[in-house]
């Protein structure tokens, strides 16, 4: 139980979580309020990994939910299992039938069989997804509902029963309340924008990259094995590849993956050389391996220092990679080789003299 | 409850800011902070911020107006010049707000600091409730608890508050008005120091009985009417101030960044924005529900008698295993060319508002951009908002908008660079109206590209009629496209966008 802050922090602290206050003021409140966790974010800042930790935290089951392009109820919310019906009506044909011993005409069976309808849509043949377990478990649980945004619009519209009201409506078995309030935690990647019907409400929170103190606090715990000053570097370096105009910056999950292989590699400390053949398990795409390549001198400045110096975190420094030279040169020569090679590989018969018509 | 006036307050700032806040979300706002304790001004803000802002874009105006607003230390502390001769005419030498002056600045000079900071909205929350054991710690309070009273009487009745304004106003306009400020402020020398005692004192009798209705604690009242009663001439530089920061509060004047080229602006105003959200959403729902035709097995559906039938042979007929096939949901594509020359230059901010909107509500939307050469533009719109985005694209960084339109050439572009991204789930709108200048327009582009798209659409601005006219390829282009459609305004787009999509999905 989240008592206050302070106390908040400590206990995500001690599952391995380290969080700022604002962070902890949230997930303070949202249990105390009983409202939904909006977070939105850039990938790996550690998203998912709150709903884990609130969860082991407050010693709560966590129910995930992933969502993705074309998820429906059936996934979310309940399924009738089908089979399983079937089965037991041909399992069960002696005892149907015998039901039917003293029934003369049709419109009796059909009146008796209506009595017994309900067995086969009872709560035996459901299958019960993540949503209705959350709401119907009878100890309270930490409800993941992951990157929303992946899942359309009218899925949104299908959470605000649940979201606002704790209830969902089954239309065999009549609504459903919850039990327990689930604490529920929604990430969104921001694809697109949620409705604001949905943002209205949860509280909503920003998570961001951390600072540089905070992320050498986050790499100690979780790589212990790592050396001080290696940690430093890596930081050091991972903040410089941020200040890059990247399609993807490397957040805190590839700093925690490289620490780790660096670990693995038994390194005492990173020399550029080290940086450049462990580089690709921070950079995910080519252009920006091009990127990181030209700025590669830059970036590796901190190794120089014997020991780069831990800036305090109230004072951030603003990163800003040199200026490349003859930037034009090298643009302007790629577009047109785009332009030869489409105009290689599309060699459409179609006319080029304007006229349309045969 | 005096919490709700200052948070109520603060909302109906941040709403006049451009903020959209609901009803039910100041309402969790005002839940939360009774979960927090108030001394932390950081702690406040998080609760602010995450209760009442869902939408980033609306972050920077409530960090600024929170530090304006719940900052009293750049309030409280009267600007020694405007002291100064005030002290000199004023009748009780001792009034709370010179005693806590100076203490701050002698009696605890080396807790400036801190000081400042903690002054903030602790100030307005703690003394609601510290009020009753104000006694216990009389000077340090001294000053809070001024603050706050004057915070709580002027936030409270701006009505009266209005009044006294208005009094002061008339005797400006008996008086001559000697030295007239700057424009858009407000010139206080002359009026406040003109305010007769008597109308301050009828101010005061009427604030008191306000105040009186009020629920506030009585102590409250007493030491306000005790401080109001000694420093009748303190009001009119409580006024200015309250006034002050009043104007501070106000939203900022949008000075757009100046652009490379003189440009109109491009600023769409808020009912602009919902209406056009609202038709591309509706646009957007119609899109998602067409279904494509064929029917796929899926684990999900409704059962396919015929294929549940052949599949269960091997059970002598009993269904075990039910066979379900599911319409596939289609995923439409969007690709939109929009022509931003001159010529069309009006309905081009019109277009591109429209663009916008898809591209924040479609999963792949590519945007393009022409007037002679062609650039990706969806980059600009996934990141920049709306206004930035247009101002990029007409300013003439990303390409030339000042040659001649030339369609022909564009369509080239197009077709030799991003003909790829059209494939058949595509959707492909251009807009524009087709004026090459007597350029080649290479008709045969649009062909290939209806030949590989799903639907080709062309949204002109120009009525039908005036197509035959002048230089325009449109009867050339027009029997080409699936569509054509004269747009020019919101609500034809809207008829347009219904139309389309009825189309669409019948034609399957």
């Amino acid at each position: 139980m989240f008592a206050s802050i302070e106390q908040t922090i400590a206990q995500l602290r001690d599952q391995q979580y380290l969080c700022d206050r604002k962070l902890a003021t949230v997930a303070f409140l949202a249990l105390q309020m009983r409202k939904p966790i909006l977070i939105e974010g850039p990938a790996g800042v550690g998203k998912t990994e709150l709903a884990k930790a609130v969860a082991a935290a407050l010693e709560r089951r966590l129910i995930r939910l992933q969502c993705y392009g074309g998820l429906d109820e059936a996934h979310a919310l309940y399924e009738w299992e089908y089979g399983k019906q079937l089965l037991y009506t041909q399992i069960l044909r002696d005892k149907i039938s015998r039901l039917f011993e003293g029934v003369s005409d049709l419109h009796e069976a059909v009146a008796q069989l209506h009595l017994h309808e309900d067995v086969f849509f009872s709560e035996h043949f459901m299958v019960r997804r993540p949503i209705l377990q959350a709401i119907s478990s009878p100890d309270p649980v930490v409800l993941l509902i992951d990157e929303l945004d992946r899942a359309e619009e009218q899925f949104e519209a299908f959470l605000l029963e649940v979201l606002s009201d704790f209830q969902v409506t089954v239309p065999e078995l009549g609504t459903v309340k919850a039990a327990t309030i689930p604490y529920v935690i929604i990430t969104s990647n921001n694809t697109r924008d949620l409705s604001d019907a949905l943002k209205r409400r949860c509280l909503h929170l920003f998570i961001g990259y951390p600072d540089e103190q905070q992320e050498l606090d986050i790499l100690r715990m979780k790589v212990p094995a790592l050396r001080e000053t290696l940690a430093a570097q890596v930081v050091a370096v991972i903040r410089r590849l941020r200040a890059l105009d990247l399609r993807k910056a490397p957040s805190i999950s590839e700093t925690l993956d490289w620490a780790q292989a660096l670990v693995l590699l038994n390194a005492d400390a990173l020399t550029p050389m080290l940086l450049e053949e462990t580089l690709h398990l921070l950079i995910k795409y080519e252009r920006d391996t091009q990127q990181v390549n030209d700025q590669l001198s830059w970036i590796g400045e901190p190794l120089q220092m014997q020991r780069p110096p831990v800036i305090p975190s109230a004072i951030e420094t603003s990163l800003h990679p040199p200026a490349r030279p003859a930037e034009l040169d090298v643009n302007y020569l790629e577009q047109r080789r785009q332009e030869h090679t489409a105009r290689y590989f599309t060699s459409y018969r179609g006319r080029t003299d304007g006229r349309t018509g045969g | 409850m005096i919490m709700d006036a200052v948070i109520n307050r603060f909302i109906f700032l941040l709403k006049s800011w451009g903020a959209r806040i609901s009803p039910a979300e100041s309402l969790d706002a005002l839940q939360a902070l009774a979960w927090v304790t108030l001394h932390d001004r950081d702690t406040v803000r998080t609760v602010l911020r995450s209760t009442l802002i869902k939408d980033l874009h609306d972050l920077p105006a409530f960090e600024e107006l929170f530090e304006q607003f719940f900052s009293l230390s750049k309030w409280s502390p009267a600007p020694e010049s405007v002291a100064e001769p005030l002290s000199q005419n004023k009748t009780a030498p001792e009034s709370l707000e010179t005693v806590a002056e100076q203490d701050i600045a002698g009696g605890r000079p080396d807790s400036d600091n801190a000081h400042e900071d903690a002054l903030d909205i602790r100030d307005y929350f703690d003394d609601a409730q510290m009020v009753t054991h104000f006694n216990s710690h009389q000077d340090a309070n001294d000053l809070r608890l001024a603050e706050f009273s004057q915070n709580l009487v002027l936030s409270r009745n701006r009505d009266l508050l209005d009044q006294v304004m208005q009094k002061a106003m008339q005797l400006l306009k008996v008086r001559r008005v000697k030295n007239v400020g700057r424009v858009g402020e407000l010139n206080f020398s002359e009026a406040i120091a003109a305010l007769d005692a008597d109308v301050i004192a009828d101010a005061v009798a009427d604030l008191l009985d306000e105040l009186s209705d009020l629920d506030v604690d009585e102590n409250l009242i007493k030491q306000l009417s005790g401080w109001l009663d000694g420093n009748i001439a303190n009001l009119p530089e409580l006024l200015k101030r309250h006034l002050e920061r009043e104007l501070a509060l106000q939203p900022p004047p949008q000075v757009p960044e100046r652009p490379r080229r003189a440009t109109h602006d491009y600023r769409f105003s808020e009912k602009e924005r919902r209406e056009m959200t609202e038709i591309v959403q509706r646009l957007c729902r119609r899109m998602r529900g067409a279904r494509s035709y064929r029917r796929h097995i899926s684990p999900h559906g409704r059962i396919s008698v015929s294929l549940t039938l052949r599949r269960n042979m091997k059970y002598e007929g009993i269904p075990f295993q039910p066979v379900m096939t599911h319409y596939r949901d289609e995923k439409p594509q969007l690709a939109v060319i929009c022509d931003v020359s001159l010529s069309v230059r009006n309905t081009a901010r019109f277009m591109l508002h429209l663009v916008y909107n898809l591209q924040s509500l479609f999963g792949q939307v590519r945007s393009f951009a022409f007037v002679s050469d062609l650039v990706e533009v969806s980059t600009y719109f996934e990141q920049l908002n709306i206004d930035e985005a247009i101002t990029t694209v007409f300013n003439g960084s990303l390409l030339d908008t000042d040659v001649d339109s030339n369609y022909g050439y564009a369509l080239m572009c197009f077709h030799n660079r991003y003909l790829a991204a059209v494939t058949r789930q595509t959707t492909v709108i251009i807009l524009g109206d087709g004026r090459g200048n007597r350029n080649p327009p290479q008709a045969w582009v649009l062909e290939e590209i209806r030949r590989r798209a799903k639907q080709l659409i062309w949204l002109s601005p120009e009525p039908r009629g005036s197509w035959k006219m002048g230089s325009c390829d449109m009867p050339l282009y027009e029997p080409i496209c699936h569509q054509t459609e004269v747009v020019r305004s919101l609500q034809q787009l809207g008829r347009v966008a219904e139309d389309l999509l009825r189309r669409s999905v019948t034609q399957h």
